[in-house]
């Protein structure tokens, strides 16, 4: 009998989802950088054009920790488009509980990820990974990614707030 | 007076974008990658949800190239999602025909982007840049952009259909 289930996040999942938006935020040492709060993961992904989509895994009554959680792990993925062949799925976040790991959690919601990609008919999915994060590179690997940074050389840039400001008033 | 203008692309642009989107891929010496037909990019952008947006940048019928091309730049972006800081608008294609560089259609192309990013209240707009496209870098350098890959360490991953499909139906 499987310990936990996969399903689509619902609008009421959003308190959970922020707590483990938190956990793994916390986890890159990057807590204080969270400003997102319940009420944007809710307009954002649950109102008439969903900016994200999110699958959580949760585990029966008994299993629930001492804070008695029910929701361990999620994922966060939106559709991207690539010019040459077309839809994407993107995976943005992917997080478990440490003390749900080694439970198979992970690879259900690959599982899962890739059954909705190919209902969808995105022709891969992308992610990233920072450098040094060894054990995730290798859990992907062992899946069949492959690194498009080192074979292709793309470098993801970004230009913020300050900067979009600033080019949007240029005359 | 301005000789271009640009504008948020139409169903009936789709030949045009499929043009431009097989010109950038030559540039980069992969148009034979193209396999994305004007069918694809009618239903995946003009449909009831559309996966990607496009402006273009047209230029009056006396200046038409000797083929009578009339939209010599666009830009094709979609809104991806930072659980930090929620949305983001994504570059994710971006280019002006040669004969109609240096007379500042990028520069507005942009600076429209840009008023589409703070109109839908997005934090940062992303994209990526191929690691030895140095003057591309240097034009996004010049206006803010940077290269979080070099910052931040991050790599992007890639899982094709084939190893979905392995993911999927795995028991």
């Amino acid at each position: 009998m499987a310990p936990f289930r996969i399903r689509s996040a619902r609008p009421e999942d959003c308190h959970d989802l922020l707590r483990l938006i938190k956990e793994l935020a916390k986890y890159e040492d990057m807590e204080d950088q969270v400003v997102l709060t319940e009420k944007d993961l809710l307009e954002d992904g649950f109102g008439e054009h969903p900016f994200y989509h999110c699958l959580v895994a949760e585990v029966p009554e008994e299993q629930w920790t001492a804070e008695e959680h029910l929701i361990v792990g999620f994922a966060m993925y939106y559709f991207t488009y690539d010019p040459w062949i077309g839809k994407l799925l993107y995976l943005e976040d992917f997080f478990v509980m440490s003390e749900f790991r080694g439970l198979g959690i992970g690879s259900e919601i690959l599982k899962n990820l890739s059954q909705v990609a190919l209902k969808c008919r995105c022709s891969s999915m992308h992610f990233v990974v920072a450098e040094g994060n060894e054990p995730s590179i290798r859990f992907y690997k062992r899946r069949g990614a492959s690194d498009l940074s080192t074979e292709e050389g793309w470098r993801l840039f970004k230009i913020d707030k300050e900067h979009l400001l600033k080019m949007a008033m240029e005359e």
